[in-house]
């Protein structure tokens, strides 16, 4: 045994012995919610348990929907929980707890007809007036629902007027409802009666989730970071062919990626795009990459100059013509291929092709080449003349501006390198800048200090949300309007597909504002992420690839062992 | 003066060195960039422009920082209570106690495995000066010294699970949480060998340097050569003359090592996904979320300064000449 060898395994030895010999071993979970050991008989009452172990990068910050922000626990809440409609793994709204739905001819009152068989995780028999309790909670203190209450605005009245009958009233025609009631939970009543303040509401960890959905909790110990469901028997369209889903929260990649290679786990959430490549050689390991509805995005400064207060920037970029050659001198196929190491797709519109199955796309926009001679041009033509420092000016008005990015991300620097080098060939100059997140936000709303910043978005699977970014009321301290880009058009237009309940006419609106938004360009989306997965091939099968993860509920509820 | 005031001396001064960490904790989080509420959040597309003030005001943010804020936290913390943390909600006494036990087990052990094995090893190399056990123990020491943690952490975790089946993470496994104890102690004790591991080595090396020029130095002095001279054997000579003064050095080292031990050992922890102090340190920074990032180090800066004056009692031990200054 070499010297190296021996010293190693004397440190084991040392270790081990020290270990085992230890003082008391760890605290007793913090929230003692186990309400049954993870090996108890599963629900199948086969003797080995069908238990399919998911790494994940992070954990939910609560279960209680009212006060959720993180992914994580909207992605456990998508297991435990039901609701009326769902998005499928297509991008369309099926029903869920609904069987069927319809909506009266003044557009105002929707009406939600159930399914049959549906029983809380408790045994008790759920009715239509637990989930107008569920929606009527909201409406009644949004500021307690805080991270679903975004859903409710327009709602006036909620009823059931019998056990299988939901009906919602609205203010207004509401073109999107059946995306709406895909986030509010039917949360079990008992649970959440009683909270005088939505401090207390919020404070509530609802670590023992009582659903309906086709896992039921097991376990959630948040300081150890596991998470345990079991499957629920009697989910009402037919239970899962596994018994048990467990998540373990890993705090960096790399541990994770080799937990699925030897095996420790059998599912990834969150596949690093730097390790995708390296999944494709391990046996008996699937990396799973589809189109995704992450965007970054090149967001020029539209704050209009007479804006109070006024916009800190270049005035050079208020000039239409600038912003023609700032898209024409990007390479945004380099740009996924280097970048986005080739797990993405260039970018064209705000609304990513994912969103409801490629619907709300309008694919009639052709995006502006890549051609430095063509942005060239385009600058000259306006006037721009090139100097001898090899930046173009018109005047004492220089094309020479700021480009910021989050600091929290190094993808961003690498791009802001490459737009840096394409924007020096055309005579544009820019300075790339790290900046801290939120000193870039509140540098950028509603200050406007900025000329152009790389940032990025993940919209809703609606295309409501990403719209509303570049509305001009969502510039203001707090909104979401990242580009200060104020069109009343626009924001007509806006409006207009929030009341338009017939879909074919609310898709042609939302056609109209993203050539809008793309002809003015407050944003050159830059692309599209994928969505990077991965699954031990060697052990499940049955996963259901999609823009929603071959975690969701539709896909777990289809694996099922390889043997 | 005596050791009694001497004492006295030591534990005001700490008392003193404790309230101005208060304050500076105070003012330190609250000159970073940023929104705590944003942080908390993140860049969440449900939270509207009204639900955030409504936070700003439940966290007091929407308070001037002097003097409502500042007599707010100080009044808080003269009653023993670090307040709620943002993000977590959960108050932060509880959080600190129950990370404290992990860290302390993880660092404890790699501590002690590092002070026995560096000490040892150093002194054998100073003893052995220039012998073949000199220079490898030098190389090996140069080495783990210099090794980044992550790295380490990282190269052993694979090799550790890929060979020997160890686990890639965590501090017990999910077939385990809630069982108990006699179930739960060897898993975790599974669980420790690759992060106590990587904690031993990185440690070591410096330990080992230490004390093995510690212990030259000592060697060097006339009173070693009168202790030869007396015809004591080496042993003798090593055990009654040199190790006492070459511990010196070590003391204060552990000292200072040991102070920072509630800080965690932020690398490993993050590597090895273990459930510490260091790995909380972090997220309360990234989060922002000023009461658990005073919290934390208020518990930092106090175990710095026990540390300290553990390390200071000790010397009025090891070195009569201390208390007479």
């Amino acid at each position: 045994m070499s010297k190296s060898r021996w010293l190693f395994t004397i440190f084991l030895a040392l270790a081990v012995l020290l270990t085992a010999c230890g003082p008391k071993a760890t605290p007793a979970p913090e929230n003692p919610v186990s309400t049954s050991a993870v090996t108890q008989a599963p629900a199948s009452g086969t003797t080995e348990p069908v238990v399919l172990r998911i790494g994940w990068l992070g954990a939910p910050d609560t279960l209680n929907p009212a006060y959720a922000f993180l992914v994580e626990s909207f992605t456990v809440f998508d297991l435990a929980y039901s609701t009326l409609t769902t998005q499928a793994p297509t991008g369309e709204y099926v029903g869920n707890l609904a069987k069927d739905w319809s909506v009266s001819d003044d557009g105002l009152t929707w009406t939600f007809t159930l399914k049959d068989g549906i029983k809380w995780h408790n045994g008790e028999d759920f009715k239509a007036s637990d989930m107008a309790w569920a929606i009527n909670a909201v409406m009644s203190n949004p500021d307690g629902w805080a991270a679903v209450s975004n859903y409710v605005a327009g709602f006036s009245e909620i009823t059931a007027p019998d056990d299988k009958t939901v009906t919602i009233t609205t203010e207004y025609p509401v073109s999107n409802m059946d995306y709406r009631v895909s986030w509010l939970y039917a949360v079990y009543p008992k649970d959440f009666e009683g909270f005088t303040t939505s401090e207390d509401l919020q404070n509530f960890t609802n670590f023992d989730i009582v659903g309906t959905g086709p896992f039921k909790m097991n376990t959630f110990d948040k300081d150890k970071g596991i998470l345990i469901l079991d499957t629920n028997p009697e989910y009402f369209d037919g239970k899962a062919k596994i018994d048990q889903v467990i998540f373990q929260t890993f705090d960096n990649s790399d541990a994770m990626i080799q937990a699925i290679k030897v095996g420790d786990i059998d599912m990834i959430i969150d596949v690093p795009q730097s390790a995708f490549a390296s999944l494709k050689d391990v046996a008996g390991v699937e990396p799973v990459s589809v189109d995704g509805s992450y965007f970054d995005e090149l967001i020029i400064n539209s704050v209009p100059a007479n804006h109070d207060p006024a916009p800190t920037k270049n005035p050079a970029l208020d000039d239409p013509q600038v912003r023609l050659a700032l898209a024409q001198s990007i390479n945004k196929q380099d740009l996924v291929q280097i970048v986005m190491q080739d797990l993405g797709k260039p970018g064209v519109t705000i609304v990513p092709p994912t969103l409801g199955g490629g619907y709300w796309t309008n694919t009639d926009i052709q995006d502006i080449p890549f051609d430095l001679t063509a942005a060239n041009d385009t600058l000259e033509k306006a006037g721009y003349v090139m100097g001898a420092d090899g930046v173009r000016a018109k005047g004492d008005m220089r094309l020479e501006f700021r480009l910021q990015f989050p600091s929290d991300n190094p993808v961003y620097a690498r791009s802001a390198d490459m737009l840096t080098s394409w924007f020096g060939q055309a005579g544009i100059k820019t300075t790339p800048e790290a900046v801290d997140p939120d000193s870039l936000y509140a540098q950028m709303t509603p200050t406007g200090d900025f000329d152009l910043v790389l940032w990025g978005w993940g919209p809703d699977p609606d295309p409501d949300f990403i719209l509303s970014v570049l509305t001009s009321d969502q510039f203001v301290d707090g909104g979401w309007s990242d580009s200060g880009y104020m069109n009343p058009a626009y924001d007509q237009l806006y409006l207009d597909q929030q009341a338009a309940t017939d879909k074919a006419q609310r898709r042609q609106i939302i056609f109209k504002m993203q050539k809008i938004a793309f002809d003015d360009r407050p944003y050159i989306v830059l692309y599209y992420q994928d969505l990077l997965r991965a699954y031990r091939s060697d052990r499940f099968t049955g996963f259901i690839a999609s823009p929603i993860g071959i975690e969701s509920y539709q896909s777990l509820l289809q694996v099922e062992p390889v043997n | 003066m005596n050791r009694r005031d001497y004492l006295i001396r030591k534990l005001g001064l700490a008392l003193v060195t404790i309230f101005v960490v208060v304050i500076i904790n105070f003012l330190l989080f609250r000159v970073l960039p940023g929104d705590p509420v944003r942080s908390v959040i993140g860049r969440n597309v449900r939270i509207s422009a009204d639900t955030q003030q409504a936070l700003r005001e439940q966290f007091g943010l929407d308070k001037p920082i002097f003097p409502d804020q500042f007599l707010d936290t100080l009044g808080q913390w003269a009653r023993g209570n670090l307040g709620v943390s943002w993000s977590l909600r959960k108050p932060v006494n509880e959080i600190l106690l129950s990370k404290l036990w992990n860290t302390l087990l993880l660092i404890g052990i790699g501590q002690i495995l590092a002070i026995l094995l560096g000490v040892t090893l150093g002194l054998i190399a100073g003893w052995k000066r220039k012998s073949a056990v000199d220079v490898g123990a030098l190389t090996f020491s140069l080495i783990a010294w210099a090794t980044p943690t992550f790295w380490l952490g990282i190269i052993l975790l694979a090799a550790g699970s890929t060979w020997l089946g160890l686990p890639t993470g965590g501090i017990v496994s999910p077939a385990n949480v809630g069982k108990p104890l006699y179930t739960v102690i060897p898993d975790v004790a599974h669980h420790l060998i690759l992060p106590t591991l990587t904690l031993t080595i990185l440690y070591l090396g410096e330990y080992m340097l230490i004390m093995r020029s510690s212990i030259l130095e000592v060697l060097s002095e006339d009173y070693i050569l009168t202790a030869k001279a007396k015809g004591m054997s080496h042993w003798q000579v090593l055990r009654k003359h040199a190790l006492k003064n070459a511990m010196l050095p070590i003391v204060t080292l552990i000292a200072l090592n040991l102070g920072f031990t509630v800080s965690g050992a932020i690398y490993i922890e993050t590597v090895f996904s273990y459930d510490g102090l260091g790995k909380m340190f972090q997220i309360a920074l990234v989060k922002q979320d000023y009461p658990l990032l005073q919290g934390a180090f208020l518990l930092l800066a106090i175990s710095v300064i026990i540390a300290n004056m553990l390390a200071d009692i000790l010397y009025t031990y090891l070195d009569p000449r201390v208390k007479a200054t």
